[in-house]
């Protein structure tokens, strides 16, 4: 194959046409790193404006990879981000000496969409500072660097609570709004970015621009689920809410289809909310339902609990004995659902989050367990995001691959309720175009349990997967980075160029987090 | 069978093992004041992971509280603490002091401990620490609400060794140690007391606060406008076991607590080893503001005489120890403060 020649600086052709991958082995790689053509310049004109960068091992090394920990690099320096104006100035002497910028909030991707394979890192956490709250109205104005938890912890003085995050505490406002987010209350609140009121943005030539629905719309809707191509969100101003505990139930399951049925029937009705399904395996299928108030509790339990087909946990216990009981072949499978339920199930319900029966602070409670019990240097998590209609069958082999490739993981589903006049926002993102009224959002996600396992083979199974994700026309959430080679497959060439193009508008040099989509 | 190439060995508990999950991140009062993610746990270990030394990272080193607030959080079970006091070891021995004096000085009292005699005695011990020892009239009051014993050697040259990087000699360390042979301890120091869990992990230890809050005495006299402020990293050293004791006393007694929302302690001082040595100015006042912020406490009571003083300078509060709330009016008399 001829490579073609590319001018330093810029992107060369395509590398992830439809074609590209013809006869190639399907090998996970890192994008090529930046050769710092005119680095020294680019640096003496950004010191000389005052903006501070950092070199060197203790700088950059803290960057050298993502959550995710398949995918390295190191940028030749770094940013951390302090202001509007700052970050202004760094990108337009980025634009002028066609230097790469790489955005990072919380460093919480999996395929190296937020690594810097050479030229500048630029910190947003550095920006992370609660600007102001709105009890009365219920809004709060923050610097987009801060992260979810960060934000709880300040709302919580004033007995508020965000609408929506990711079940994980270092995840960033900003990072979460540029690609969606989801809760286990999404089936009913929708995405995380969906609580964004307006934003502001500095462009990938150095403007500051405040946006929302009404200013600057066009701007607003590719910035939200816009994966860092058309801007670095500086603030946000979000939706919040008053602050509730929880009230808590679980219904187990041995079978993932009558689990993602009454999951969607829930939804349908909003008859929680919040609802979730996790597993162990497709062994144990928890359907996680909760709820705000003690009067939606009430009619759940009158209307709708009686129609859900899953156990509590003493039925369940029985009816896996019983299971096992006649299966004793299957007796590790037996023994390794016990030790993980010994080891996890404790974790929600630790007594210091618990009052009156409710649950408190649901998303420190979710969040260490996830990082104590899934949480590793590597994390692997292929995800398919479908129409109601296509989720049980993508879910029933995503997770027969799940089978062929790891022994134990572990299940993730939600519900995404889609707002029709954020229709524009959801384009070539993980909501896939076919859904109406819901997308659901199911991640894989292996259990490495100090395994080591090679890069090819994560590869091979994140391939499979979204290889079903072809298939049924789905979308993904973690579709950059290392995984755009499905961008153009998935969306067609058509709505890619469309958006190259108007990326290319937006950022000549194409310096910002250029090896994420394009 | 899929590719497992080899089984990795049990986890190890050093910066290697660090995935960079940045919960450490959530709860550094280092972080809180750089907003830097290299002034975090994770960000030293990422650095050490690739390539850095000591010597550069000497600054978020030389920054670090040691309140130990990291340590319950890290999923990976890093002994976060301990990776700064060895980093803070290795600089001391690479780079000259700013105070070479103090650290002169400090290096001859760990000399002239050693020569000390051991004064083995049957009753549990207090140690109270150097701040404690320096009121002798709330002293007092602790000895005679705990009804313990001051320790003749309460080891805070050690606890200040451990807090500057200075290198304990063997025989002084073991001195100490054999002096608490077999003794139940109360220790003021939260640095002292997470030490001398691994050193001596079969003993009964217990920090000052839970010791005092679990009085009657003093427990009775907690009131739900009150703002409890537990001394961070006494908590922190033996988290499980406090966050239980706290959060029972919270129910008990219905006062708040410096709990954030993952129940870590927030400290209400941060200071660092430039502060230590007595070359940069002290506390900012910070950790205490953010502590008091969107709360509206009538009181606040504190287990540290430190963390008296850091309130006392940023708000107009009553500011009470907690030994304060079970002695005798001639007392709140010489310590006007205790009630405004």
């Amino acid at each position: 194959m001829k490579i073609p020649p590319v001018e330093p600086g810029t992107v060369g052709p395509c590398p992830v046409a439809p074609d590209a991958l013809q006869g190639i082995k399907r090998q996970q790689t890192n994008p090529a790193r930046w050769n710092g053509a005119g680095w020294q310049d680019f640096v003496a004109e950004l010191r000389a404006s005052g903006v501070e960068l950092a070199e060197g091992a203790a700088a950059c090394g803290v960057y050298a990879t993502d959550a995710g920990g398949t995918a390295y690099g190191q940028p030749h320096g770094v940013v951390l981000a302090r202001s509007a104006g700052q970050v202004s100035l760094l990108l337009k002497a980025a634009q002028a000496h066609r230097v790469p910028v790489t955005v990072r909030g919380g460093g919480l991707t999996t395929e190296g969409e937020s690594v810097a394979f050479g030229g500048v890192l630029l910190d947003m956490s550095g920006m992370s500072r609660v600007l102001g709250v709105d009890a009365a109205a219920l809004t709060v104005r923050t610097e987009a660097g801060i992260y979810w938890h960060a934000l709880a912890e300040e709302l919580r003085r004033e007995n508020l609570d965000y609408l929506s995050a990711p079940l994980n505490l270092t995840s960033s406002v900003g990072g979460t709004l540029g690609v969606g987010g989801i809760d286990v209350n999404s089936a009913r609140l929708g995405c995380s970015a969906d609580q964004a009121i307006s934003l502001q943005v500095v462009t990938p030539t150095g403007e500051i621009v405040e946006c929302s629905d009404s200013e600057n719309a066009e701007l607003f809707q590719r910035v939200i689920f816009g994966y860092g191509q058309f801007g670095v969100i500086t603030e946000a101003t979000l939706r919040v809410r008053p602050y509730t505990p929880l009230a808590m139930h679980y219904y187990y399951y041995s079978s993932l289809r009558t689990a993602i049925e009454d999951l969607q029937m829930l939804d349908r009705n909003d008859a929680s909310d919040y609802s979730g399904i996790l597993t162990i395996m497709d062994c144990a299928v928890n359907l996680l339902v909760a709820f705000d108030s003690d009067e939606r509790e009430a009619a759940f339990r009158k209307n709708w609990e009686s129609r859900l087909r899953g156990h509590g946990e003493f039925g369940f216990a029985l009816c896996m004995a019983g299971h096992y009981a006649l299966r004793p072949w299957k007796l590790g499978e037996a023994l390794y659902l016990l030790q993980r339920k010994q080891a996890v199930f404790p974790e929600f319900r630790r007594p210091e989050y618990m009052r009156d029966g409710k649950m408190h602070d649901r998303t420190v409670v979710f969040s260490r367990a996830v990082w104590k019990h899934w949480g590793s240097r590597q994390m692997v998590i292929p995800d398919l995001a479908t129409s109601a209609d296509k989720f049980i069958e993508a879910v029933e082999r995503g997770n027969a691959i799940c089978r062929q490739y790891f022994t134990h993981y572990t299940l993730y589903c939600v519900g995404i309720k889609l707002r029709p006049e954020h229709k524009p926002h959801y384009e070539m993102s993980c909501v896939p175009p076919d859904a109406e009224g819901w997308a659901y959002g199911c991640e894989f996600e292996p259990m490495i349990e100090g395994g080591i396992y090679s890069r090819d083979h994560f590869q091979a199974f994140k391939n499979a997967i979204y290889d079903v994700g072809l298939d049924l026309g789905a979308s993904y959430y973690r579709f950059g980075g290392m995984m755009k080679g499905y961008i153009r497959r998935v969306f067609g060439d058509a709505l890619v160029d469309r958006h190259l193009a108007m990326k290319r508008r937006a950022d000549p040099a194409l310096i910002l987090n250029r090896d994420v989509i394009f | 069978m899929p590719a497992t190439l080899a089984r990795a060995p049990a986890a190890p508990r050093d910066y290697a093992a660090c995935s960079g999950c940045n919960l450490c991140q959530l709860v550094c009062p280092m972080w809180r004041s750089h907003r830097d993610p290299r002034f975090t746990p994770a960000g030293m270990a990422k650095a050490l992971q690739y390539g850095a030394t000591a010597a550069w990272l000497a600054a978020p080193v030389e920054a670090c509280s040691l309140c130990g607030a990291c340590d319950p959080v890290c999923p990976e079970g890093i002994d976060l603490p301990g990776l700064v006091m060895d980093l803070r070891l290795q600089l001391a021995n690479s780079l000259p002091s700013p105070n070479p004096a103090l650290l002169d000085d400090l290096r001859a009292r760990l000399q002239q401990g050693a020569a000390a005699p051991v004064v083995s005695r049957s009753a549990p011990l207090l140690l109270p620490g150097a701040d404690l020892r320096a009121d002798a009239a709330l002293l007092a009051r602790v000895q005679a609400l705990l009804g313990l014993a001051i320790a003749d050697d309460d080891g805070a040259d050690i606890a200040l060794a451990l807090e500057l990087g200075v290198e304990i000699p063997q025989h002084r360390l073991q001195q100490f140690l054999a002096s608490l042979n077999g003794h139940s301890i109360v220790a003021a120091d939260g640095l002292l007391l997470r030490q001398l869990r691994r050193w001596l992990p079969g003993s009964q230890r217990m920090g000052l606060g839970a010791a005092l809050s679990s009085r009657p005495a003093v427990r009775s006299n907690l009131l739900a406008t009150d703002l409890y402020v537990i001394e961070a990293r006494g908590y922190h050293a033996d988290y499980e076991r406090m966050v239980a004791y706290y959060d029972r006393l919270q129910l008990e007694t219905g006062c708040a607590l410096n709990l954030d929302l993952q129940r870590i302690a927030i400290p209400a001082v941060a200071q660092g080893l430039s502060q230590k040595l007595e070359v940069a100015p002290g506390d900012d006042g910070a950790q205490a503001k953010w502590i008091l912020k969107g709360r509206r406490p009538a009181r606040i009571v504190v287990e540290s005489m430190a963390d008296c003083a850091a309130f006392e300078r940023v708000c107009d509060l009553p500011v009470v120890h907690l030994a304060e709330l079970g002695e005798d009016p001639e007392m709140i008399k010489r310590r006007p403060h205790a009630f405004g």
